[in-house]
């Protein structure tokens, strides 16, 4: 096994040199000088470091302002401190505990105590880690072992009906979309993502009554007689009854859940459906939504009876109420997503790809505890750490933006081009920042960036770097295209592409921003910039 | 003389300092040795006498830990009253002056000690 990284921040070398020969034998040790050092170091290699020693008075950032940083980051929960100072001083030491410190060491510090508490707190953290791992797995077998045995039982019911079982599927995409639209618009339905999550599971089960359907009804291709039809109506109380029936598990939500979109997916908002002709909001929501994406994809998909309907010819069909009466709240939804449909319709089975993603990524959202499962971490990182290695091939300059702990982190070719640092803590008040750019740029771009809806989150600027000033970078409107420069001026110019970030929960809330810098045009005068800018990009 | 003996004329704790170092006396030796090379004290000297008091205030705290550390008891108490006098950057004990003569003369005291130890 590899050997634990310990991070020892202390101004001192002698403190740093006495520690590391207290540790050193059995840890690998790396060293900060002080906190702004360690806070650049954590922000590249956080899940690699076992253990922080931290000294508490330091230059530049100290102790209790990392660990501010820290937690902000939630580096926390990953990463214990231990503070070490001579500072006996209970303020200060109730400070570092609020701020989430899991222990102190008192100077002098002794050889045995040192060694003790760092392999007690890294084994108490390796253990933490290692159950949250195996629970992260076990929640994700477990949550697609129960998946895979509705979409068999739903697949059963489709086999029969000689389709290739892309209904099933398809509903329940199609419901996810709508029951999102829907949240979106009301709270009355206390639509939650854990409710939206069981009623597209339930929509597989729809119409689980179908497996009770003779054969010469379910698959006769042209027109049922009316005594046909009848039966082919039964479907929805035969598979409700067949749920209300079952032995066990009748009271778990998933099943009464089930029961109503069985029962009920083919009643209508005006009273005129089968089988208990249920009025308006009498029908529960979670049938109603299954009811619409069924008859959206009966429309828009081959059957033994009929042709497939164009997207656009469905959507007016559905509207103009030729499949009945829907709630109007639901068709306001339909018509909003009608895109999404659209694309699912034409794309099938690749987004519902797409649509388990999201699921697992919402249940893991779900949990805290679940968040910084080792997985996820080792996800980030790989990511990370492609990113850096294709910018170091094209010689790109991005950053990125945490509003939470107010943290600019700057690639290394930006930093270089800039003559910055890589990472920034508070950039607006950054005296490095302010020299490049000056305040009132500077405030501009924080302003425009908070500024941007989730819906439209993209953003661009030019820039100019003029020969002589390498460091100023003006801003420039975006809309203008002719960029006038004094002549024989060497000059180069960047377009600057950002995008503001949010949180995934509902309502989105602003958490930073990303961006590139790309340069244009280079040398004198004005060139064709995509090109120069797409051949600067494979260099 | 040895490192004990040079402990001892000092007036402070080698056995205790040790003790700290799981006993391993040739890892106090070594960091003794090196605690005149020690930067941390000429930072205190040309702060303090630059009337940079929130750097002499840390070099002061580092000196304090330091001395805590290897056991220097004399010199680890004139440099804690030091830190104490200058904890309140902006106004400094009105006997911070004196405290600093003090820590001058521990610190002189204490390096000639550990100068004249045979490695």
């Amino acid at each position: 096994m590899a050997m634990e990284r310990i991070l020892i921040v202390d101004d001192s070398e002698m403190n740093r040199e006495i520690l590391t020969d207290m540790l050193g034998g059995e840890y690998e040790i790396l060293e900060a000088c002080n906190g702004k050092e360690a806070i650049t170091l954590l922000n590249k290699r956080s899940t690699e470091i076992s253990l922080v020693l931290l000294d508490m008075v330091m230059p530049e950032m100290n102790g209790i302002e990392v660990l501010d940083v820290m937690k902000k980051n939630s580096w926390l929960t990953d990463t214990p401190v231990i503070m070490i100072s001579a500072d006996d001083s209970a303020d200060t030491i109730h400070k570092a505990y609020e701020l989430g410190v899991t222990e102190f060491i008192h100077r002098p510090f002794d050889d045995l105590i040192v060694r003790r508490r760092c392999q007690n707190v890294i084994n108490l953290y390796a253990k933490q880690r290692k159950l949250m791992g195996l629970f992260a797995d076990q929640f994700y077998e477990r949550e697609k072992e129960s998946k895979m045995m509705i979409d068999i039982l739903a697949h059963i019911v489709e086999f029969r009906n000689n389709e290739c079982g892309m209904h099933v599927v398809n509903v329940q995409t199609y419901t996810n979309i709508l029951a999102e639209a829907m949240a979106e618009k009301t709270d009355k339905y206390g639509l939650t993502p854990e409710k939206i999550s069981l009623i597209t599971k339930t929509a597989a089960l729809h119409d689980v009554g179908k497996i009770c359907i003779p054969d010469a009804v379910l698959n006769k291709p042209g027109r049922l007689t009316d005594e046909e039809f009848a039966i082919m109506k039964s479907h929805s109380a035969v598979g409700s009854e067949m749920l209300n029936d079952l032995p066990f598990h009748k009271n778990e939500p998933l099943v009464k859940m089930a029961y109503a979109v069985a029962r009920w997916h083919h009643e209508r908002w005006d009273g005129r459906g089968y089988p208990d002709r249920l009025v308006g909001d009498d029908i529960p929501i979670e049938a109603q939504l299954v009811s619409l994406a069924d008859v959206y994809d009966a429309l828009t998909a081959e059957r033994c009876y009929k042709k497939a309907f164009s997207h656009a010819t469905a959507l007016e069909m559905i509207t103009k109420g030729e499949c009945g009466q829907f709630n109007p709240l639901l068709i306001e939804c339909l018509n909003e997503r009608a895109e999404q449909m659209r694309l699912v319709k034409e794309g099938g089975a690749d987004l519902n790809a797409e649509y388990d993603v999201r699921e697992f990524a919402k249940e893991l959202l779900k949990s805290d505890a679940l968040y910084s499962s080792d997985r996820l971490l080792h996800l980030l990182e790989y990511e990370k750490m492609k990113s850096r290695f294709f910018e170091g091939i094209t010689g790109g300059c991005s950053f990125e933006y945490n509003a939470e702990s107010k943290m600019l982190t700057i690639s290394e070719n930006a930093a270089k081009v800039l003559g910055v640092e890589e990472t920034i803590i508070d950039p607006v008040h950054s005296e490095q920042l302010i020299g490049v750019f000056g305040q009132e740029k500077l405030r501009e771009l924080s302003a425009a960036f908070r500024s941007l809806p989730p819906e439209n989150p993209i953003v661009q600027f030019n820039f100019h770097e003029v020969e002589g000033e390498p460091k100023l970078f003006r801003i420039t409107d975006s809309s203008e295209t002719n960029i006038q420069t004094p002549a024989n001026t060497k000059y180069t110019t960047y377009k600057l592409v950002c995008r503001a970030t949010f949180t995934i929960a509902e309502p989105q809330r602003y958490t930073g921003v990303i961006g590139k810098l790309v340069p244009l045009e280079s040398e004198y005068g004005i060139m064709k910039g995509a090109n120069i800018g797409d051949l600067k990009g494979m260099l | 003389m040895t490192l004990k003996e040079c402990y001892e004329s000092i007036g402070a704790d080698f056995d205790a300092a040790v003790a700290r170092m799981c006993n391993k006396e040739a890892m106090l030796l070594k960091f003794a040795l090196k605690f005149p090379a020690d930067p941390t004290y000429p930072a205190l000297v040309e702060a303090y006498e630059g009337g940079d008091i929130p750097t002499a205030f840390r070099m002061a705290h580092t000196l304090k830990g330091l001395c805590l550390n290897l056991g220097l008891d004399k010199l680890r108490e004139s440099s804690a009253a030091l830190t104490e006098a200058l904890r309140d950057n902006a106004n400094p004990a009105p006997n911070a002056d004196e405290l600093y003569e003090e820590v001058k003369r521990d610190y002189e005291a204490t390096r000639s000690a550990l100068g004249s130890v045979e490695a």
